[in-house]
């Protein structure tokens, strides 16, 4: 049984800081693993090295049976690996379609000859982009869908993040990564965003997950695989019940004085 | 299906009546200003136009209708449009003077339409469009005078040297960003300029003199058009080669704008880590903005060299880079139709406000900081695409 994401002793310095020091882990496919840890502990960072926005300085990323280190993000993003961020980075200025039909960029090929020589073929190709992004935007939410011609900019915190989900999904991913999607959200709204990912995984069995999050709700929803990053360093693994119970973790949280007390 | 646009459709005989009238009302509105004689007049029309905008501004519905229109009957709208540019020579008769004019303008809003690929579509400064400018002018006009080349081999020479060039220019463009991207491209049209001063095969800061005129099935461009018993001056021949050469501007443009291309640069505009996410290549699809502009440029570059007859490394000086610019910005970036009106005012304005002629960086510099201050999106705002059954 060969892992989907095999990240193998990654470590990320930043001259003399080391935002990341000796990360390993796996997910299958299917599965969810969710990343816990505080502020700065090094999760976007493990995020960005996985997608190929950093190159680890040292370590090694397999994806699908082959080796990523280092290679160029739109690269990693043609072979299956989508990503959200954590502060929303929607295109703004264009329609809600539009950002989605940008998502399936590594899905389609026309180039600058093709669109100029074959505009029939090039039309085509965007037509059936329409298609499609209707479609995911339809299964993301009706509301999202009425608002498809508006530009994303307009869009409110719940819908920014549905797109950005739809949009990810646009690629035809095998592993998609959510960085801190309940951000800035209030109960109603997690409750609405675990209700989302979790209705993802039935609707795509086969689609991997890692979520990073600091709202407990959210991970006690997703509690098969958690992992804690305190500090660049990888202190606990396991599930939801192990992680937490871990004194490690419940100190890197609450710190040396709350946990003896 | 599309619920954005106005809801209730123009019927097809009131779409068609709105659409011609505005296209002849439009030529009328460029006769007279090419006609006009004396500031005051020219002021007036700009007067006309500014409160023609305001009402727009106001109220949003004409600019719905209009548009609307146009997309009901869009065979209506293109044989008008056809009309208008064939038979303006006729309206104009003798007066070459306005025939050099709208040459000017339609190079001008080739130059404009490339360099709105950079500016517009994926938001990348460049100063240098007035170099592939005139890379695309020399190597024809040194083709046609040490070779003897037709003016129609010439073409697709100078725009493979032009577009080889933007390549080139596209490579540091990988690694630099914003200002420091528009100081490499001035730089570059400042060597570009430069080299064609000091270097002998160039002529120097003499230039290049007797391109030989253009011909067509025997008929030289520089011979006077004479169609059904009318007699047009030579000026109208490459009129006619220019407003070709916007329609092929025109088609290019819209091709690329709704493919992924188009998409592609637009995304790396709006946020280039977004863009990476995304799949996108981000440097390449930047040095593709430059080698389009450059393309493109030198075809203008090459009707120029030959309706003048004569090059000098004047021609292509940093000002023509920044009119261009200034051209994209008043337009509307990322706007075709805009870009196009944008050349336009600003190649008969400057002319026809000869009080201005000595001040015209200064006049460009306050139009561009009154736009940006302004109406930072420019005359027409770029559109969200709409994949309606009319495309």
């Amino acid at each position: 049984m060969s892992q989907l994401l095999e990240v193998n002793e990654a470590t990320m310095r930043f001259g003399g800081l080391v935002a990341l020091n000796a990360v390993s882990f796996s997910i299958g496919r299917g599965e969810v693993l969710a990343v816990i840890g505080p502020n700065g502990a090094g999760k976007s960072t493990l995020f960005n090295v996985v997608t190929g926005v950093y190159r680890p300085t040292s370590g090694h990323v397999r994806f699908d049976g082959i080796e990523i280190t280092g290679h160029p993000s739109h690269q990693v993003v043609a072979r299956g690996v989508g990503r959200t961020f954590q502060t929303s980075r929607l295109f703004s200025d264009l329609s809600v379609l539009d950002n989605v039909i940008i998502g399936m960029h590594t899905r389609t090929k026309t180039g600058v000859l093709g669109a100029l020589f074959l505009p029939g073929a090039s039309r085509r190709e965007m037509a059936a982009c329409v298609e499609k992004a209707e479609l995911l935007l339809k299964a993301s939410s009706g509301e999202l869908f009425e608002q498809r011609h508006r530009p994303a900019g307009t869009l409110a915190q719940a819908d920014r993040r549905r797109l950005e989900i739809a949009r990810a999904l646009a690629s035809e991913p095998k592993l998609l990564l959510l960085d801190e999607p309940s951000v800035g959200m209030d109960e109603v709204e997690t409750d609405a965003l675990i209700a989302d990912i979790r209705r993802l995984r039935t609707e795509r069995p086969e689609l991997s997950v890692i979520l990073i999050e600091h709202d407990m709700r959210v991970v006690e929803a997703f509690p098969d695989h958690v992992m804690c990053v305190d500090y660049g360093s990888k202190i606990a693994e396991g599930d939801f019940a192990t992680v937490k119970s871990d004194p490690r973790v419940q100190e890197a949280y609450l710190g040396k004085a709350a946990v003896h007390a | 299906m599309s619920t954005h646009t106005s809801a209730e459709l123009p019927g097809l005989g009131q779409a068609a009546f709105v659409a011609v009238s505005i296209q002849l009302l439009s030529a009328a509105f460029l006769y007279l200003i090419l006609k006009a004689e004396g500031g005051w007049q020219v002021i007036g029309l700009l007067a006309l136009l500014g409160a023609g905008f305001y009402l727009i501004e106001k109220r949003p519905q004409i600019a719905d209708v209009v548009t609307a229109s146009f997309s009901r009957v869009p065979v209506v709208a293109l044989i008008t449009a056809v009309a208008v540019v064939l038979l303006f020579p006729f309206a104009v008769g003798n007066n070459t003077y306005v025939l050099h004019l709208l040459i000017v303008a339609q190079l001008y809003a080739v130059l404009a339409l490339a360099l709105n690929f950079q500016l517009g579509s994926a938001n990348i400064p460049n100063f240098a469009t007035g170099a592939s400018y005139g890379i695309g002018a020399y190597v024809s006009a040194l083709l046609a005078i040490n070779f003897g080349l037709s003016f129609w081999l010439t073409l697709p020479a100078a725009a493979i040297a032009a577009t080889l060039f933007g390549f080139l220019i596209g490579i540091p463009s990988m690694r630099t960003r914003d200002t420091y991207l528009a100081l490499v491209t001035i730089a570059f049209g400042v060597v570009v300029q430069q080299l064609l001063n000091n270097f002998t095969w160039t002529g120097g800061p003499n230039g290049l003199v007797g391109i030989p005129a253009p011909s067509l099935f025997g008929h030289s461009f520089a011979s006077p058009l004479v169609v059904f018993g009318w007699k047009l001056p030579s000026q109208a021949n490459f009129y006619y080669l220019s407003a070709l050469l916007v329609v092929v501007a025109i088609i290019t443009a819209h091709r690329l704008h709704s493919s992924r291309i188009g998409l592609a640069w637009n995304a790396l505009r709006a946020d280039e880590i977004a863009a990476r996410a995304q799949g996108i290549n981000v440097a390449w699809f930047k040095v593709l903005a430059f080698a389009v502009d450059a393309f493109l440029a030198a075809f203008a570059g090459t009707i120029y060299a030959f309706y003048v007859s004569y090059i000098s490394p004047d021609n292509f000086t940093f000002l023509v880079s920044v009119t261009i610019m200034t051209m994209v910005i008043v337009g509307g970036m990322d706007n075709i139709f805009g870009v196009i009106v944008g050349a336009f005012l600003l190649t008969i304005l400057p002319e026809k406000l000869r009080a201005f002629s000595d001040y015209r960086l200064l006049f460009f510099g306050i139009v561009i900081i009154a736009f940006l201050m302004i109406r930072p999106q420019g005359l027409f705002p770029q559109r969200i695409r709409s994949y309606g059954e009319s495309r």
